[in-house]
């Protein structure tokens, strides 16, 4: 029987290319520009305008509300990221993702991630892509 | 409305360089982050976890990390000489860890023509420096910034 404990995972072995994953939506509120805005001291946003940087941090986080096992990943090593909307209090954003390339390491994998965050009118308000380290299956 | 001269594109020259403050990144901060963002990876919020892996304790998010610079620089650059962003370029060079102090080296390295008219845009090279002098994040940012009106 499987450990419980041990959660079930995705790893680089597992990570198939072009499969397209959407996660759910989460609607952006003044309360997560009052929390962004606390948490960095940026420059204070128009009223009713979300931060830029806020949906792409999102973004992230969405990936962990769809089922299916996490990806184990050892380090994020970089992305390429184009902001082309603002997004507004009350938009409702998820984020749709797939895997465009992956290289195998000593250690790990490289995995490169195409990314766009969409809103409830399915307008792109964010792209890009995001470069991961991920680990390789352990041996059995 | 903050009472700071307006800065237009033809007010930033390539070559103007900022330094930002320091800010010692803390759990609280990653705690934070954690559940502004919902990315709750073992990688910021599991210590036992951690002590097995290559960093040895939990980091912060790279997008903190990019989250704190950008609140960083937006103390010391004048302004809107660095406006919205129109995209970034970055690179995680090495881990954020809880204590950390960090600063953003900032230079203007390029100013170009935008999509509109009306405004301009700049390119600024960062790099995010901890307490040892380590470069932990790097990378690029294009902003789109007024021109002066006619």
């Amino acid at each position: 029987m499987p450990d419980p404990r041990v959660e079930r995972r995705v790893y680089f072995e597992d990570v198939q290319m072009n499969v397209p994953l959407e996660t759910p939506g989460v609607t952006l509120t003044d309360t997560h520009t009052a929390l962004f805005g606390s948490l960095t001291l940026g420059r204070p946003a128009d009223p009713g305008v979300i931060p830029e940087l806020i949906p792409l941090c999102m973004s992230s986080g969405l990936g962990w509300r769809v089922p299916q096992p996490p990806l184990v990943v050892l380090a994020f090593m970089g992305f390429e990221w184009r902001f082309l909307k603002p997004s507004r209090v009350g938009d409702t954003i998820r984020s749709v993702s797939k895997t465009v390339a992956k290289r195998s390491m000593k250690e790990g994998g490289v995995v490169v991630e195409e990314r766009s965050i969409l809103n409830q009118r399915d307008e792109i308000v964010q792209s890009g892509r995001l470069t991961l380290l991920v680990a390789k299956r352990p041996p059995a | 409305m903050s009472g700071e001269p307006t800065v237009y594109f033809e007010d930033v020259k390539v070559g103007d360089e900022y330094t930002s403050p320091g800010r010692t990144v803390t759990e609280a901060d990653i705690v934070i982050f954690a559940g502004l963002s919902g990315d709750y990876n073992v990688l910021h919020t599991d210590a036992e976890h951690m002590k097995a892996s290559l960093f040895g304790e939990r980091i912060a998010h790279g997008l903190l990390g990019l989250s704190i610079q950008q609140g960083l620089l937006d103390r010391v650059v004048p302004g809107q000489a660095v406006g919205p962003l129109a995209s970034v370029k970055w690179k995680f060079k090495g881990p954020i860890k809880i204590g950390d102090t960090i600063h953003v080296l900032a230079r203007v390295a390029a100013k170009k023509d935008g999509e509109q008219p009306a405004a301009g845009v700049v390119t600024v090279e960062r790099r995010v420096v901890n307490q040892r002098g380590e470069v932990v994040q790097e990378g690029e940012t294009d902003h789109v910034v007024a021109r002066r009106p006619a």
